[in-house]
């Protein structure tokens, strides 16, 4: 279960890429919280802090902020823009919580144990969307594969959620198969015909003439 | 060969490179990929050909995917010809690859194997590679 989270983070003045690089560079990602018809706080939080709370309780972890000169305040993370290559945090977005609130949330759904023999586990979700309430929020959904026979497939009905919690994503959408693995003839012949392009315009103008 | 069954203009311009990918850097599908730290034109041959090393490599029991299409026509024009009179001949089918993008996928049960398979696939590619996993996406 996901529990609170405190975080010392201070008030944004200054905007703009300049700021925002000269913020990284001093530890900090910028960030922004908003939600419930409250007007926007831009925030800057500690890079390291943050990470590791990401890291051990997951990106649904529910923080208290304690703002510079405000108010404590709940959050839940609404989104995080990553590096592609450096793999650093860049910004956030924060959405404000209220107690007793529900939330629509995605939680990662995890694979436990080994298929029965010559079966090719292919997980289709990496995430289930649940709808649960804002202090109780799961880290993870598991899904047992232990000795599962070739053929298994898990739906989202299928996956067993917490006390209290609605499953959102669609009941029927597959979220993991077991397939037989295939021949080494069977990989071997995957390539594609290889057919010459033609110009989509080409066959009309000659259609014209 | 991947190659496109219609195309709306067989010869295109040559843009300059520049950018990071805006999508597809994480891996999704399989539980290991090749990721791009480099700007490059990925022809349809390499593609197969880093194809045909991950699968003779695994032989069976593991699948593939290619998260990239060789989408765009490179032009030629041939050996010993003055300038002029119009532009060269589709040669290549191309796919821009910009830094950050899972060009492919993989998923196996031991991970040794797998990481070999995609080593010998990065040196069918014109560019610097690494080899990420699914679990080792978070920062």
């Amino acid at each position: 279960m996901s529990e609170e989270i405190k975080l010392v983070v201070q008030q944004r003045t200054e905007f703009g890429k300049g700021a925002a690089r000269r913020a990284r560079r001093a530890g900090k990602i910028p960030a922004v919280l908003y939600g419930h018809g409250t007007e926007p706080k831009h925030l800057s939080l500690p890079a390291i802090e943050f990470a590791r709370v990401i890291r051990e309780h997951g990106r649904n972890a529910v923080l208290t902020l304690d703002i510079e000169g405000d108010k404590p305040q709940l959050a839940l993370t609404k989104s995080i823009q990553v590096h592609p290559l450096k793999n650093y945090i860049e910004h956030v977005d924060l959405q404000v919580l209220q107690r007793g609130e529900r939330v629509e949330v995605n939680v990662p759904v995890v694979l436990t144990g080994d298929p029965a023999p010559g079966g090719l586990v292919l997980q289709e979700l990496d995430v289930l969307s649940i709808e649960v309430d804002a202090l109780n929020i799961p880290e993870e959904l598991t899904v047992d594969l232990e000795d599962a026979p070739v053929g298994t497939t898990i739906t989202a009905a299928d996956v067993t959620l917490p006390k209290g919690a609605q499953l959102v994503t669609d009941a029927e959408s597959v979220v993991v198969v077991v397939n037989e693995a295939p021949t080494a003839e069977a990989m071997e012949g995957e390539t594609a015909a290889e057919q010459p392009a033609e110009e989509a315009g080409e066959a009309k103008e000659e259609a014209s003439e | 060969m991947l190659i496109p069954r219609k195309v709306a203009h067989r010869k295109q311009h040559h843009p300059r490179r520049k950018g990071m990918a805006k999508g597809g850097t994480k891996v999704h599908f399989g539980e290991y990929g090749i990721q791009a730290l480099e700007h490059a034109y990925v022809t349809n041959r390499q593609i197969e050909a880093a194809r045909i090393a991950m699968t003779r490599h695994i032989k069976r029991g593991g699948k593939i995917w290619i998260n990239i299409f060789p989408d765009r026509p490179l032009t030629k024009k041939p050996a010993e010809t003055r300038m002029g009179s119009g532009k060269g001949s589709p040669e290549w089918w191309v796919a821009n690859v910009k830094p950050g993008r899972v060009m492919f996928e993989m998923t196996y049960p031991n991970e040794a194997v797998a990481r070999e398979a995609l080593r010998r696939a990065i040196h069918k590619l014109p560019m610097k590679c690494r080899i990420v996993s699914r679990e080792g996406s978070e920062f």
